[in-house]
């Protein structure tokens, strides 16, 4: 029975061991050496969301202690404990007990790092100091910048770059073979360029396409309208008609019905003003994207998203107005 | 300073217990209770003083430590905030002597209500702890005891209530004091004075002071002259018009610190309203730009307790947004009860099951929910909805349980859950062979959401093929 279950391909399809890592060589290589030597550092995986940072993560642990490695390890995710105390609470408990076995710590990965604000970096600072001969951590992160320097330099640090095409496509053809689906090698080749080398995103659009039938180019284009919602669209073009309440009454809609996050919106209405959808001077996507880029800014900082959404649709308004008159 | 010049208030405060006037009735309760710590063994170890404004809370605490002699510690509302102060005065209490030799003392937080519900949870934790362990009598004053932020505290104490004064009461005191001064006064003009005040005898002291000082004595004329109602707190509605009204950069602050509601409330309500108000597109751009701003100082004062930027938060939302207007005319606004509330409210139920269904998968798929809400269930959503055989198997492969699948499926849930009903009973799913049905039309996912219409789709049974057939579908 259980084998008619599914899964999500994206964690169906994780590679588990190291050797299952078919990109990103040069980091596993040197990861590999940890292995041999049974010995790590505290380590730092900064790149492009679905490079493999996670993956690379587990099966370095899974390499290290084996098939029942979970034991041996604790998963934090920066942006959904609340605060650096609960962290503290949940590290302490981890560290201290011992486990039996022939490597003499404990493994902590920490993602979404880059999320913590400097104070609570600066207390994981400590953490990693106090539990250095019991555990090793393995910060995940975006943006290593955001990282703060004593951090980075007690880490060693492992650059992931987005996925280049063919490691994607192969990836693909192989699950879909996996999976007895059909697929048109062109429509592979449209989901590599959607997702701009996250394997993650390129993963779940396959699903989603070979979900309404066989893998088309049109089903892949049809599964990302949909998974992005229109309204986004819609919201930018009643705002630059000037329709300024109607679009921020779309705003609430991806607010509270999708719940979708200021930043989401924002980095999804950065796409938009690029894209030929939206007709615009060329010199006003500039503008645009460059207070838009101000506006996450505020999003990251501020106490209120719809607020500072509203300032730019606001805006959007303004130069939409402009532009006619 | 010389006594004459001491403020009436402080002057004519309540020096004995039986000075106080009127409430007889907190006042045998609030010594019964002082009683029973000078004995040693109080029922509860505070007492919570409430009632209107001016009506003896804080004299008759003030009254009663003057003919115990006991030494008073004060602590007011906005104090409360800090929790290192509070922790200063819980040192104090847990400590038997007192700096003035072995006298005992009595602490005395003010205005407890005055502590904003999640701003400040700190500190009300604090004012419990104290109570825990206090070795002195402590008393806390309150004009609404009532609010849900404060139970901890009313469970925590005993509860005195005061009656607001009467007209008549609160006239006798100001006659006394006239009587007292040597200032001359027609007894309309006092029992004007008492009206206006309702029942606040502080206030009413102040004006009678400020006629008799400017004039040397008190007549109804005079009174009706330069007597006016209190400062009061505005409803939002009321804040809004004041805001919007503004010409000056006080008044819109004012505007915006003197509601009844907190400031993250009030902000939901100019956010709601600067449409409703303004009409030239610059303006509404430069006040949302200024509310923006406000917001942003709020999320530093939240991320790093700095509680100091509070007054920029209110520069930006009142004078920002009142100054804001340029080319708008003043004009009457209807203004609206902020909408997001509303739908926060009405959506509750399913952003519950959403945020579950995001915090279930996160640990399974080793991402956070926020990525689960962004890259996951859109494309959950599109299977869910346009083949529900298969996500059924997805459902079954992730323990989903009745509600995120209606989430995810919306009006295909029935299919989904009985599938997934056929899977649970071990039935082999018909084979490849068997006739399945797709719907034809792919939906949108805002269709499901949005329009919750009983129309269906045009379904069409498609015979599949046979392997790598055209039709070839994941199961």
């Amino acid at each position: 029975m259980s084998s008619m279950a599914e899964l999500l391909w994206a964690e169906k399809y994780r590679p588990r061991s190291l050797d299952d890592i078919v990109n990103q060589e040069e980091i596993v290589t040197r990861l590999k050496k940890f292995v041999e030597e049974k010995n790590m550092p505290h380590l730092l995986f900064a790149g492009p969301p679905g490079t493999g940072k996670t993956t690379a993560a587990h099966a370095l642990a899974h390499d290290l202690y084996g098939e029942n490695y979970q034991q041996y390890l604790l998963e934090l995710n920066a942006s959904d404990e609340r605060g650096i105390d609960v962290i503290r609470t949940k590290v302490k408990e981890f560290a201290r007990s011992r486990v039996p076995g022939e490597i003499p710590f404990k493994i902590i990965i920490l993602d979404e790092a880059d999320n913590m604000t400097a104070d609570a970096q600066q207390a994981l600072r400590r953490l990693m100091e106090m539990y250095t001969g019991t555990t090793r951590f393995i910060l995940i992160a975006n943006y290593p910048s955001k990282i703060i320097e004593p951090i980075q330099s007690r880490c060693a640090f492992f650059r992931f770059t987005p996925l280049k095409k063919e490691d994607v496509v192969n990836r693909l053809k192989w699950i879909a073979e996996q999976e007895n689906v059909a697929y048109d090698i062109e429509a592979l080749e449209v989901i590599y360029e959607v997702s701009e080398g996250d394997m993650r995103r390129a993963i779940n659009i396959l699903q989603a396409a070979s979900a309404l039938g066989k893998v088309t180019v049109e089903a892949v284009y049809k599964v990302i309208g949909l998974a992005h919602p229109r309204e986004i669209r819609e919201m930018i073009n009643l705002a630059l008609e000037g329709r300024f309440t109607e679009a921020r009454d779309k705003l609430r809609q991806l607010m509270v019905e999708y719940g979708l996050s200021g930043i989401d919106i924002i980095k999804q209405v950065h796409r938009e003003i690029f894209g030929s959808e939206i007709k615009l001077p060329e010199q006003l996507r500039v503008l645009i994207a460059d207070y838009a880029g101000e506006i996450q800014f505020r999003l990251v900082e501020g106490a209120d998203d719809e607020i500072q959404l509203n300032a730019f649709l606001a805006r959007l308004a303004l130069i939409g107005k402009k532009v006619k008159g | 300073m010389p006594a004459k010049e001491l403020p009436w208030v402080i002057k004519y405060r309540p020096k004995r217990i039986s000075d106080v006037v009127d409430q007889d009735n907190a006042k045998r309760e609030f010594i019964a209770w002082l009683n029973q710590w000078l004995r040693g063994k109080p029922d509860k170890k505070a007492a919570l003083l409430y009632g209107p404004p001016g009506c003896g809370k804080t004299s008759l605490v003030e009254a009663a430590a003057n003919e115990y002699n006991l030494e008073l510690i004060e602590m007011n509302a906005s104090d409360f905030r800090r929790r290192q102060d509070i922790e200063r005065i819980v040192k104090i209490a847990a400590t038997q002597m007192s700096l003035f030799g072995r006298r005992g003392k009595i602490i005395l937080l003010d205005e407890v209500d005055g502590i904003s519900g999640t701003a400040d949870r700190g500190g009300l934790d604090a004012i419990l702890d104290l109570i825990n362990t206090t070795r002195h009598p402590v008393v806390m004053t309150a004009n609404d005891p009532w609010d849900q932020k404060l139970r901890p505290l009313r469970d925590a104490s005993k509860l005195i209530a005061f009656n607001r004064l009467t007209e008549t009461v609160v006239a006798q005191v100001l006659k006394n004091i006239c009587l007292s001064e040597g200032i001359e006064c027609e007894p309309q003009a006092l029992r004007y004075i008492a009206k206006l005040s309702e029942g606040d005898l502080r206030s009413a002291i102040n004006d009678l002071e400020a006629i008799a000082r400017g004039y040397g004595k008190v007549t109804l004329s005079l009174a009706q002259m330069l007597v006016r109602r209190r400062d009061r707190e505005y409803t939002p509605f009321e804040a809004l018009r004041n805001l919007f009204m503004s010409r000056y950069a006080w008044q819109a602050k004012q505007a915006v610190t003197q509601t009844n509601v907190d400031y993250e409330t009030m902000l939901q309500w100019i956010n709601e309203n600067i449409p409703n108000q303004y009409t030239d597109m610059e303006d509404i751009w430069r006040a949302y730009e200024a509310l923006s701003r406000a917001a942003l100082y709020l999320g530093r004062i939240k991320r790093t307790a700095s509680w100091d930027l509070l007054s920029y938060v209110f520069d930006a939302m009142g004078p920002g947004v009142a100054l804001a207007r340029v080319k708008s005319k003043y004009k009457w606004a209807k203004y609206n009860f902020p909408q997001r509330i509303l739908m926060m409210a009405k959506t509750k139920q399913v952003r519950e099951i959403r945020d579950s269904l995001a915090k279930h998968l996160a640990s399974k798929l080793h991402v956070s929910s926020r990525l689960v809400k962004s890259e996951f269930i859109p494309i959950l959503r599109i299977i869910f909805l346009n083949n529900p055989r298969y996500a059924a198997r997805i459902a079954l492969g992730y323990n989903l349980t009745e509600n995120m699948i209606k989430y995810l499926a919306g009006p295909r849930s029935n299919e989904v859950l009985r599938y997934l009903n056929e899977l649970k009973k071990g039935k082999a799913l018909p084979s490849e062979e068997t006739q399945i049905a797709i719907t034809k039309t792919v939906k949108t996912v805002s269709e499901v959401t949005t329009t919750r219409t009983t129309r269906r789709s045009t379904r069409t049974r498609r015979r599949k093929g046979g392997r790598g057939g055209q039709t070839q579908l994941p199961f």
